[in-house]
């Protein structure tokens, strides 16, 4: 069984090279149990590698990742029913109808068959995904994407959810919608790792954040001991922009 | 002309890019095949009378037809959809592509090939030596204005269930076609070249060049046809294929197997791509068990369905690349037994056609029974297992399928990794039913009982191997499909072939064919069934005790020959990019 006492997630020291680039270099996270955890940084910043090694679904280098005090490359089996994982941009199974997809996934999950049945109905009508049970998932939207794969992490109602850019392409309705389930999920004792680059995101759901950049922490906290004082993107501006890449005015365009 | 020269030149600055590395080895190795070609056409040209080189000319044209079929929608550097934004009228872009597809290497030796209407030209006369170019040069437009219909078709044909059927139909059919060209040659031996070749186009050079200018009238005017054909097919391609298939019966299964099974029935049915597939596969084995038949000879049927069950091996080889990045849920959820789902998934799916196919062409035939159904066992069993164990140890990384626009088709932009795991398959697969049919042959009937323990036995011991691999190497494998690359092995120092050896690989693979399966395998079936001098299969012509140590020999040496080229094309994989 999990521990009672251990963070929710762990990174130490992760790492991942690919060919001459390390894309996260030694990354140390610590995100305590009921946290809504915010993950920033630029594209290409590393975010996502991390994410991946942290749930399992990328070997790191070097490092280890727990959940609740579970190795997740040492006991894969134990690790990963504890979390529920939104990745970014990857497949599902695509000629399966919403419905279908997460009956298929409770299955799998070893859930009981009304369970699963239960639960579907009610993720598929509260994520207004009902009007869809016809539609193949390959031919749903990004948002309907989005939202769907929203359901199949939270399937299981896992403790720890680690969402790769949620809010990416999702219309206003249905983030309003996302973010109500999120914090209800927080409010329930839950914690949440998220990754985004909309900064007024993050300040708006999380109470922590880490700012990444090259592959490494810059600065983690509570989201007002980075804030420092200032607005986030500002703050964030300051720690990530490299020398000369002050911006600048297209001239010809206001002229 | 501004538009037609800027799309020109952005094709060759592609071109010249894609001609490094092993992509360059192989369209080396292509110009090359292409090159011997073109001079046999010439050859024919010099010394040969008008229908041959008529004849040849509708050869080439057909290739230019099938091949891009072949490939899954071909030639598609520059695509419509990058013009798009730019306003031009249809007719406009299809004369810009038009422009540029010429820039290639293909169609410079195509018009090597027609160079032969100048040679024949100069042997008519004056006339046709005058008549010999303009003839040459619309009939390379021709080819490549058919090539690009018969893709735009195609197309057009993938957005629909029926149309993936009808493809994969068509595309088994004329492989099984060129398979079994022997049919066809000793047909033509007893009737000469049909006359056919003079009404189809590629043969209207022929006829300008022999005093008939008209025929250049024309050609030129179907070239104008075809061109505004492709432009109407241009301006009707538009967003990503629709899938099929509505929702009709809801998962029953209460299990995780069960829950395995009904999504691997349902992707069956659904997904355009495997349902070519299985046409294809099915097409193929059964025109190529009864191309015979034209001949008046019906002793290939039995095996229509045996060969049905390879093919299918061979073209889902890539079962899991196929499928992409949804490897991430079966990561997620551990502890379940994917993989012996996923068999029998498939055989729930190629099994019963199988076996109707089968038992109907051996019915037909009038037996041979054990020798049939020892087959039938064993091949589909090591298919069963070998399938998905091939897929995870060998994965070519593919499209999403949710990112399959245009062509349904393409699972994969690595059409030579596919090839190679396809041939591959097609190797070991049939090596799985080799004890089970020599014990048939000799004895009957316990040869059937021994495909069937072969194919129990396969199944479960390669189903168990690639679930352990899938265990240890799995989150490499979705790495491998995240990015499209196979990962850098830093120990191993793997090169690219260079280019004479990549043709190596490729005669291997060639000759291999034709040495395993009709001067092998096939050789040995019409021995123990004690024909004799029969159309090309050498083996059948050797005194009494020659016959079976010929086929046995050549079917050594096919297997020689599959190994050397496989354990070739193998170690230079890991630096394909």
């Amino acid at each position: 069984m999990p521990s009672v006492d251990e963070p929710a997630l762990r990174l130490v020291g992760l790492t991942k090279v690919f060919g001459s680039t390390r894309a996260v270099d030694g990354v140390d996270l610590r995100v305590p149990r009921g946290a809504f955890f915010g993950l920033v940084g630029q594209n290409g910043a590393g975010k996502t590698t991390t994410l991946s090694m942290a749930v399992g679904l990328l070997r790191p280098d070097a490092g280890t990742a727990e959940m609740f005090g579970v190795d997740v490359w040492a006991a894969p089996e134990r690790a990963k029913p504890l979390v529920g994982v939104l990745p970014d941009g990857l497949a599902l199974p695509e000629r399966l109808t919403g419905r279908e997809l997460l009956t298929y996934l409770g299955l799998l999950r070893r859930l009981p068959r009304d369970t699963v049945d239960a639960r579907a109905s009610d993720l598929l009508a509260v994520l207004d995904l009902d009007k869809a049970e016809r539609t193949l998932v390959a031919e749903y939207s990004t948002g309907m994407r989005k939202k769907i794969g929203l359901a199949v992490a939270l399937l299981h109602a896992p403790r720890l959810l680690v969402l790769d850019e949620p809010f990416e392409a999702v219309d206003p309705v249905s983030a309003a919608t996302i973010k109500t389930i999120l914090r209800g999920f927080v409010a329930g004792g839950g914690t949440i790792v998220l990754s985004s680059h909309v900064m007024a995101l993050v300040e708006q759901l999380c109470d922590h954040v880490a700012v990444i950049d090259g592959g490494r922490v810059a600065v983690a906290g509570t989201l007002d001991a980075v804030r420092d004082g200032r607005g986030l993107e500002d703050r964030f501006v300051e720690l990530v922009a490299a020398e000369g890449t002050v911006a600048r005015e297209l001239t010809w365009l206001s002229s | 002309m501004a538009v037609e020269l800027t799309m020109a030149r952005m094709r060759v600055a592609i071109l010249r890019h894609t001609l490094t590395g092993a992509q360059g080895e192989m369209a080396a190795s292509g110009v090359f095949l292409g090159a011997v070609l073109a001079a046999g056409t010439l050859f024919v040209a010099v010394t040969a009378d008008a229908p041959l080189l008529a004849a040849v000319y509708a050869l080439w044209m057909a290739g230019w037809i099938l091949g891009p079929v072949a490939m899954g929608g071909g030639d598609e550097t520059l695509k419509p959809e990058h013009f798009a934004m730019l306003g031009l009228r249809p007719l406009r872009t299809a004369s810009g592509l038009l422009t540029a597809a010429f820039a290639g290497l293909a169609p410079m030796v195509s018009l090597v090939a027609l160079l032969g209407l100048v040679v024949f030209g100069i042997r008519e006369g004056v006339v046709g030596a005058l008549l010999s170019l303009p003839a040459a040069l619309l009939t390379l437009v021709l080819f490549v204005l058919v090539s690009k219909v018969a893709t735009g078709l195609l197309g057009l044909a993938l957005r629909s269930r029926l149309g993936a059927i009808a493809a994969g139909v068509l595309n088994g059919t004329l492989l099984a076609g060129l398979c079994q060209i022997w049919v066809f040659l000793a047909l033509f031996e007893e009737s000469g070249v049909p006359g056919i070749v003079w009404y189809v186009p590629s043969g209207w050079g022929v006829r300008a060049v022999q005093g008939e200018p008209l025929a250049l009238v024309a050609l030129a005017g179907l070239n104008l046809l075809l061109l505004c054909l492709w432009a109407l097919l241009l301006s009707r391609r538009t967003g990503a294929a629709r899938t099929f298939g509505r929702p009709r019966r809801p998962i029953a299964a209460r299990t995780a197997s069960g829950a395995v099974l009904a999504k691997e029935l349902r992707t069956w049915t659904r997904d355009l791509a495997r349902a070519h597939q299985l046409a294809f596969a099915l097409s193929f084995g059964v025109c190529f068990g009864a191309s015979p038949v034209l001949l008046g000879w019906d002793g290939m049927l039995p095996y229509a369905g045996p060969i049905f069950v390879v093919m299918a091996a061979a073209m889902t080889s890539n079962l899991y690349g196929t499928d992409g990045t949804v490897l991430w849920l079966t990561l997620m959820t551990p502890g379940n037994d994917e993989v012996r789902a996923r068999q029998w998934a498939w055989l729930l799916v190629m099994g019963p056609v199988a076996a109707v196919v089968t038992l109907g062409g051996t019915a037909i035939a009038g037996g041979p029974w054990p020798v049939a159904l020892a087959l039938l066992f064993s091949l589909l069993g090591g298919a069963a297992g070998l399938v998905p164990l091939i897929s995870v140890y060998g994965l070519v990384p593919g499209t999403d399928p949710h990112k399959r626009a245009g062509n349904p088709l393409r699972t994969s932009e690595d059409d030579g990794g596919l090839t190679g795991l396809a041939y591959l398959m097609l190797g070991l697969v049939s090596a799985t039913c080799v004890p089970a049919v020599l014990v048939a042959l000799r004895h009957g009937w316990p040869g059937v009982v021994l495909g069937l323990a072969t194919g129990v036995l396969c199944f479960v011991l390669f189903g168990r191997l690639a679930t352990a691999r899938l265990r240890s190497h799995g989150p490499d494998l979705l790495h491998m499909m995240r990015t499209g690359r196979r990962p850098a092995r830093p120990t191993a120092a793997a090169v690219p072939l260079s280019a004479p050896r990549q043709l190596l690989v490729w005669m291997a693979f060639a000759f291999g064919s034709i040495a395993l399966f009709p001067q092998g395998i096939v050789a040995t079936v019409f021995v123990a069934l004690g024909m004799s001098e029969h159309t090309w299969f050498l083996a059948t012509y050797m005194p009494s005790p020659f016959g079976y140590p010929t086929s046995i020999a050549m079917t050594l040496l096919g297997a020689s020959l599959y190994a050397f080229a496989i354990h070739q094309s193998r170690k230079a994989a890991p630096s394909r990019a």
